[in-house]
């Protein structure tokens, strides 16, 4: 058996504090994982804390007002943890990077994930947007009662959303999928806005959507070469059966 | 079903050739995918800042779809100090032969161009014995 490649974390600037979340965003349906991160990553004044490599990575770094950047980066405000990748998580690499991640959350004593995600439908209607979830705890069952947010009843999950479910059960640390209805192959602010405001409930804080709601067109332009890159990655994940398969009680 | 496009499917498979946005023409590559049905195919493109009435669809003699649509305003992409200026789409797709050109049809919706391509199924009969 091969010896795990876990991705490197590199911490800077955590503190220990009683009850925390991490937020997970990276790309795939819709890139709703990414807008929805991002925003709420620059809408809370989030301070940038560490970066997340991985050997089997491509090398990659973004340059921003002369700073150098990690693709994968890690943000922290009071007892908000957030991870964003700005690039696509290959599924070579999703099991080790997941388990990082929830290696991570153990250290940090982080005691509540959330993942923002999108899920196909074939309506395009923005009235039809709509956000569920899917909780591996209790705890996050009652949260989804008190906000209103209707149970994710069946479906099928393939590819990273599938790794991340099956590593954060296992280690046993409380994780909410928030899945948006959206457009999966094209980048969907519009529905993304839908996921703010229903993790803006989960986390108890206002979020004012207003500025990503003016900007809904450019984001698109501005993504779609993110979302060629992400179906690029995935595409052998699409191909494979997505009707629900009959399961025996 | 889900597939890529025929036309990047031909090209990516040659090496160092990737369709992308042209900096000279001002011209962005829109997204796009298609779905097959038995009767149809469905293709969408997703066309931001694009109004109805600049959307230009034709099936040229070769059987390329062609869709060119412009801007309602300059899309400034701004990389430090360079600034790329786009003003419109475009994209070309080949599409197979067996369909029905008459009856192809395109909606505008959400900043989504969807396309319908019915199939045309003709031929030899086979008696089934």
């Amino acid at each position: 058996m091969n010896k795990r490649k876990l991705a490197k974390v590199y911490r800077t600037d955590i503190k220990n504090l009683p009850e925390k979340f991490l937020l997970l965003g990276f790309p795939g349906n819709g890139l709703i994982g990414t807008f929805t991160i991002s925003y709420l990553i620059s809408h809370l004044q989030m301070k940038l804390v560490g970066d997340i490599n991985h050997p089997d990575m491509p090398p990659t770094l973004f340059v921003e007002n002369g700073e150098v950047l990690s693709p994968i980066r890690i943000y922290q405000k009071d007892n908000i943890y957030a991870i964003i990748s700005d690039i696509p998580v290959f599924p070579e690499i999703a099991s080790d990077f997941v388990a990082s991640i929830a290696e991570f959350c153990l250290k940090s004593k982080i005691n509540r994930v959330v993942v923002p995600s999108g899920v196909d439908t074939q309506s395009t209607d923005n009235k039809d947007l709509k956000t569920y979830g899917l909780a591996t705890d209790e705890s996050f069952e009652k949260i989804m009662y008190e906000n209103d947010i209707p149970k994710f009843i069946s479906g099928s999950i393939i590819g990273t959303d599938a790794t991340v479910i099956l590593t954060f059960k296992n280690y046993k640390i409380p994780l909410l999928m928030m899945y948006t209805s959206c457009h999966p192959f094209f980048p969907d602010p519009q529905a993304s806005v839908a996921a703010i405001s229903s993790l803006a409930k989960i986390l108890k804080i206002q979020v004012d959507t207003s500025d990503i709601q003016k900007r809904i067109d450019y984001l698109k332009i501005q993504h779609k070469n993110l979302m060629q890159e992400t179906l690029d990655a995935l595409q052998p994940e699409k191909q494979l059966p997505s009707k629900i398969p009959p399961i025996y009680r | 079903m889900v597939t890529q496009d025929w036309f990047k499917i031909g090209m990516s498979s040659l090496p160092m050739i990737k369709l992308t946005d042209d900096q000279e023409q001002k011209c962005l590559h829109p997204l796009s995918f298609l779905r097959e049905y038995e009767s149809k195919w469905v293709i969408e493109f997703d066309l931001p800042l694009v109004e109805k009435k600049d959307i230009n669809v034709y099936l040229d003699e070769e059987g390329i779809l062609v869709v060119e649509a412009k801007l309602r305003e300059t899309y400034v992409d701004s990389r430090g100090d360079q600034n790329s200026e786009y003003e419109y789409f475009k994209k070309g797709i080949v599409l197979p032969k067996n369909i029905n050109a008459k009856n192809i049809s395109a909606r505008f919706s959400n900043s989504i161009l969807t396309i319908t391509v019915p199939k045309l199924y003709k031929g030899t009969k086979i008696q089934i014995q």
